[in-house]
């Protein structure tokens, strides 16, 4: 009887090379058995498998002890304890790169043979390098070892229905064997007492279990971090969105607002008319659904009890030029930091763009001077009516520590349309402050308005509600490509406005029954720097056409106007202009930016103020950089249920279309019905633990333990590493690391 | 007939589907099936088996596994199923049920040690801890024996005269895990020699509720019944071995197989796969010409006590190998066989605790028991024959 033991790494398929070694001898009528060692199965662990080759009936059931040969897949499992029992005409089959006489002081005497198996099965892609399944390729260096012909190899692999890849690296194993007798004699009594050297697992106490610290066994072990929540990493003020969104979903508006506050001074104006990238970058798009962020802000910012205002506690005065979001921001911040703030404002009233650009049915005014009368309360001091030059600059500039300007787009951008008639043609924003202070009516009128952005729709919408007969949007790209709010589309299209995509207008002439645009049609082009896709003239005959209209509104954009600053000074966000003499003058918002948003200029003035404090102080209030983003790979969407999201009230098209008051009312509560709250609820807390106590109780064994404060502990002396608190964390803050 | 290379799992697995798929033209096969380490193997052999008529059915825990096959035999399916150790201990509940519906449902017990502490290696302790559950119970040695037992149980528990269900164990690893060479039955045999199941009692027609509340005298009569029952098994079974050697060209071991026994002084006396580890010891001590035999214990359940007290008459020292340990009393096969021998106290009976929670049971060891048995002076309490580790 030929008898043979496997060494290898649980995965690495031990069992099934006796199998194949055994199917092997089988085609050759001989008896034979095959099996393997089972304990607690896991991968890496050492096993051992057996196989018995005979003449007649096997009768043993034991395992073998003293093996004619011994095969080791592993070469970390090679030592003393492989070779204990081995007969010494035996051979020890092994995989490893080395050469057998590298094995010349381990194994005196003993026939070794070698072969790069893990070499030859992961160039033929069997397994991966990390874990390589070698029992295949080692079956071709055993029978060439044991005398076997590469028919044997063949017809053991059909029988296990093994073929391609393993037939190729088995054959290779086969030629590539390097087998040989080592010097020397054979010590078996040295090599028994080297192998029994190990240490027994029992416990002496008769009677008692072992005690065995399962977290031994472990080759990975469980471990928590934070991740960045998308929203989060999506918010161009750095607002904490998964952090008051979560507060809402435990009922704590007035935490939720507590936490907007400290980076946002604006959460009313925000919750109405930010484009919301943090919804855009929301994971449970994936799912169902972004989270309705924007109507929780602004439900936090109506229904949150507002704290009691900081006053200045520094001698430092600081100057800020412009009152609207990035003016405002800053000069919350600095106020929060401290400083005595002054804010000067052109116009006649706080608020720049956002009471004279975004109308009244989007942004009330009650909201947005609540807000500002917040900001007010640190102890600023806010002058109306103060336009500033080049001049007042300079002069400014030594009087106070620091100036921040942020006199965002002033100069609309406009068009050629031809023979100009300044009755017919209107800018956009000029067009939105005149309707603000009733200065525009359009009854019975036909109104184009060109251009894409918010502006295009607030012009328009407006427009209708003070009497427009039709109102005619004309757009050079497509709906997709444009910038204005999705929602305020919507809103429009449904209070009526008509949107032509892929029009461009040419020329405006008049004639006797009153002005007629010539429009171009357009297709989408090559991509431009900015990614979007760029309009090109149809060139076909019937490619223009003509418009009848009583007014253009042009709503293209606007740019800054830097006169304020000396000549040639370079305007950055964030940065202080150089070449001044007196204090240090920095720029923000759309002025440096040309971002066009009220987050964007959020974020922009509250990096201002961290600027101005760390010239003041040398303090750096910037966040360190913040952890990997917890994208959609992180989440196990299957443990949440669908749940439609709170979409929030809106009053009716036909009833809004005449008038100027709010349009959406937000999310209402009704009795039995919390609105914002189960929307909230909905948050999956991308990246960050939120206390869901999954891990916890789907750990099999007991072994983790709430600490409080969102932290957990593993008791790594017993966990075994299964890996199930992971697989279980459905937001991506416990995962398994190697040991 | 088929020559395969096969674990022992795949070998039962093959078996019960074959055994199952004969009784197609009658009314199909029922499998409740719950996975459980050393049986998996089996459920997946099942699973993936495509029966004619009949179907595995998944079920959440041993417990229903049991009442699936339970309802299957009711409805007058041939009904099988296998599990292990706590998975047995789990079901304990409807495998007595089965027995006192007398349902011929056959299970493979495939044997591991009941926990804690957690193992998952072979002893009898599980099967054993069904002791007085109406059922048959037999203990195989090999893949074959296996296979063989497994068609004889169907017949014998199938058969009239019986009515019971039939327990066939197996080693868990030595035989459930390990490659042999096996004859594995072809279905033409298998339908020559398995007529197709009729349960007299199942139920059909109007809906009734069975095994309601009964008197003590009742149950009387239903307990003696079913010893009665038991009683007739080695006539039924002696007639189910003559068929299948009929059928298949080879005789399956019977209850009881005493081999070198007939001048033999030292008796060992072991069931599973130990038998044929202490097969090769008797020949290897017979060449060197010690009179020791060996007696090979195949059916537990009803204990044939006759034939056994035939095999180890001539004796003067019996060993029992028990790899099972009843905690308070000792083997459970030497208290049987102690019953059977009380008669015969000339007989030195030692029982030995060997291989328990798995322990590797090699050749060198037996020699130990031969040699203790030897030369011992008398008896003694049950020795716990350690495994060397």
């Amino acid at each position: 009887m030929m008898e043979m033991t496997i060494h290898g790494r649980g995965g690495q398929g031990g069992v099934t090379l006796a199998k194949l070694i055994a199917s092997a001898y089988f085609l050759r009528d001989k008896h034979v058995q095959a099996f393997g060692v089972y304990a607690a199965e896991r991968s890496g662990a050492p096993v051992a498998a057996f196989v018995r080759i005979d003449d007649e009936e096997i009768t043993n059931h034991n395992q073998v002890s003293t093996p004619d040969q011994v095969i080791v897949l592993d070469r970390t499992l090679v030592g003393p304890r492989v070779v204990s029992g081995l007969k010494p005409d035996g051979w020890l089959i092994l995989n490893t790169p080395d050469p057998p006489e590298s094995f010349a002081e381990q194994f005196p005497g003993r026939q070794v043979a070698t072969v790069d198996a893990t070499g030859i099965a992961v160039s033929h892609g069997l397994g991966t390098r990390t874990v390589p399944i070698v029992n295949t390729t080692m079956l071709g260096a055993i029978a060439k070892v044991l005398g076997l012909q590469l028919a044997d190899v063949d017809g053991a692999l059909e029988l296990v229905h093994f073929g391609g890849a393993n037939r190729v690296s088995a054959h290779e194993a086969f030629e590539r064997v390097v087998a040989k007798k080592l010097a020397g004699k054979v010590k078996v009594g040295a090599e028994r007492r080297a192998a029994a050297a190990g240490a027994s697992l029992l416990d002496p106490d008769v009677g008692q279990f072992p005690r065995i610290r399962t977290g031994d066994w472990s080759t990975r072990r469980p471990e928590r971090h934070q991740l960045t929540p998308p929203c989060n990493d999506g918010c161009p003020a750095g607002n904490d969105v998964r952090g008051f969104v979560q507060a809402v979903s435990k009922k704590d508006h007035d935490e939720a607002l507590r936490i907007i506050l400290q980076t946002s001074p604006l959460p009313g104006v925000c919750g109405r008319v930010c484009p919301a990238p943090c919804m855009e970058a929301c994971n449970r798009r994936e799912h169902d659904e972004a989270i309705n962020v924007r109507e929780i802000e602004r439900y936090v910012a109506d229904h949150g009890k507002w704290p009691a205002a900081s006053k200045p506690s520094r001698d430092e005065r600081i100057l800020v030029i412009g009152s609207g979001p990035a003016g405002l921001s800053a000069t919350y911040h600095l106020a929060r930091l401290g400083y005595r703030v002054t804010l000067l404002e052109a116009d006649k009233e706080l608020g720049g763009v956002m009471r004279t650009g975004i109308p009244s049915y989007r942004l009330p005014r009650d909201v947005l001077d609540r807000e500002i009368s917040f900001i007010l309360r640190h102890g600023v001091e806010a002058r109306t009516g103060q336009r500033v030059n080049r001049q007042q600059l300079l002069d400014l500039s030594h009087e106070f520590a620091a100036i921040f300007v942020a006199t965002g787009l002033q100069e609309a951008r406009s068009l050629n349309l031809g023979r100009l008639s300044s009755d017919i043609v209107t800018q956009g924003i000029d067009f939105l402050d005149r309707v603000r202070r009733g200065e525009e009516y359009l009854t019975g009128q036909r109104v184009v308005v060109i251009g894409g952005g918010n502006t295009a729709m607030d012009a328009a919408r407006s427009a209708r509600r003070i009497g427009a007969r039709s109102v005619h949007v004309l757009y050079r790209r497509t709906r997709a490509e444009m910038p204005a709010i999705a929602e305020e589309i919507d809103e429009a299209l449904e209070e009526g406005i008509e949107l032509s995509e892929l029009v461009a207008p040419l020329r405006l002439h008049e004639d006797a029954l009153g002005a007629v645009l010539t429009c171009q049609r357009m297709k989408l082009g090559e991509a431009d720097e900015s990614g979007r896709r760029r309009p090109v003239p149809i060139e076909t005959e019937d490619a223009q056409f003509e418009v009848r209209c009583d007014r253009v509104i042009l709503a293209l954009g606007q740019s800054p106007d830097l006169s304020v600053f000396p000549e040639g000074a370079e305007v950055r966000d964030g940065q202080a202009l150089l070449g001044l003499t007196g204090a240090p003058v920095f720029a923000g918002g759309d002025l440096a930016t040309n971002d066009g948003t009220v987050t964007a200029a959020i974020g922009s003035g509250r990096r201002a103020a961290w600027h101005i404090h760390k010239t003041l102080t040398g303090e750096d209030l910037f966040p360190t950089a913040r952890p990997e983003v917890a994208g959609p790979e992180h989440i196990h969407m299957h443990v949440f249920a669908h749940a439609p999201r709170e979409r929030g009230v809106t009053v009716p098209p036909h009833v809004r279309r005449g008038s100027f008051t709010e349009v959406r009312l937000g999310l209402v509560d009704e009795p039995g019905h919390p609105a914002a709250v189960t929307e909230a609820g909905r948050c999956l807390s991308c990246g960050v633990c939120n206390e869901c106590d999954r891990c916890l109780t789907y750990c099999p064994e007991g072994v983790m333990r709430f600490r409080g404060n969102g932290e957990y502990a593993f008791d790594y002396d017993y966990c075994k590493g299964c890996g199930i608190c992971a697989s279980q964390c459905p937001r991506g803050v416990v995962y398994m690391a190697e040991l | 007939m088929a020559r395969e290379l096969v674990t022992g799992n795949h070998a039962a697995g093959y078996t019960l589907a074959r055994a199952g798929e004969a009784n197609r033209h009658a009314r199909g096969a029922v499998c409740g099936a719950y996975p459980i380490t050393p049986q998996t193997e089996i459920i997946e052999v099942l699973r993936a088996f495509e029966f004619t008529k009949g179907r595995v059915v998944p079920v959440e825990s041993e417990h229903s596994a049991m009442a699936v096959c339970m309802g299957g035999s009711l409805g007058g399916a041939r009904a099988f199923t296998a599990s292990s150790s706590n998975g047995l201990a789990y079901m304990t509940e409807n495998v007595f049920a089965a027995g006192y519906y007398r349902l011929p449902i056959v299970m493979i017990g495939v044997n591991r040690t009941l926990g804690p502490p957690w193992n998952i290696w072979t002893d009898q302790g599980d099967t054993l801890a069904l002791r007085d559950a109406p059922w048959l119970q037999f203990y195989t040695e090999s893949h074959q024996d296996l296979v063989d037992t497994i068609l004889v149980a169907f017949r014998v528990a199938e058969d009239r005269r019986v009515l019971l269900p039939a327990l066939v164990a197996e080693d868990g690893f030595v035989v459930s895990h390990t490659q042999m060479i096996v004859d594995l039955p072809e279905q033409e045999l298998v339908d020559r020699y398995l007529p197709p199941c009729e349960v007299p009692h199942r139920l059909h027609g109007k809906g009734v509720a069975v095994g309601g509340m009964t008197y003590p005298h009742e149950t009387e009569i239903h307990r003696k019944e079913i010893q009665q029952a038991m009683d007739r098994v080695p006539e039924v079974l002696a007639e189910a071995l003559d068929d299948f050697e009929k059928v298949f060209g080879r005789r399956p071991d019977a209850a009881v197989k005493a081999e070198y026994t007939e001048d033999a002084d030292l008796v060992l006396v072991a069931c599973n796969t130990m038998v044929r580890t202490l097969r090769r010891a008797v020949k290897r001590r017979r060449e060197r010409g010690q009179r020791v035999g060996l007696v090979k214990l195949k059916m537990f359940r009803p204990f044939p006590r006759p034939q056994v007290l035939r095999a180890l008459g001539s004796a003067r020292r019996v060993g029992v190998l028990d790899r099972n340990h009843s905690p308070g009393s000792g083997g459970i096969f030497w208290t049987e066989i102690a019953a059977t021998l009380r008669e015969r106290p000339d007989i030195l009976l030692q029982d030995y605790l060997i291989g328990l929670g798995g322990g590797d049971v090699t050749p060198e060891l037996i020699d130990r028991v031969f040699d203790d048995l030897g030369a011992r002076a008398a008896a003694t309490e049950p020795i716990f024959q350690e495994v060397p580790v």
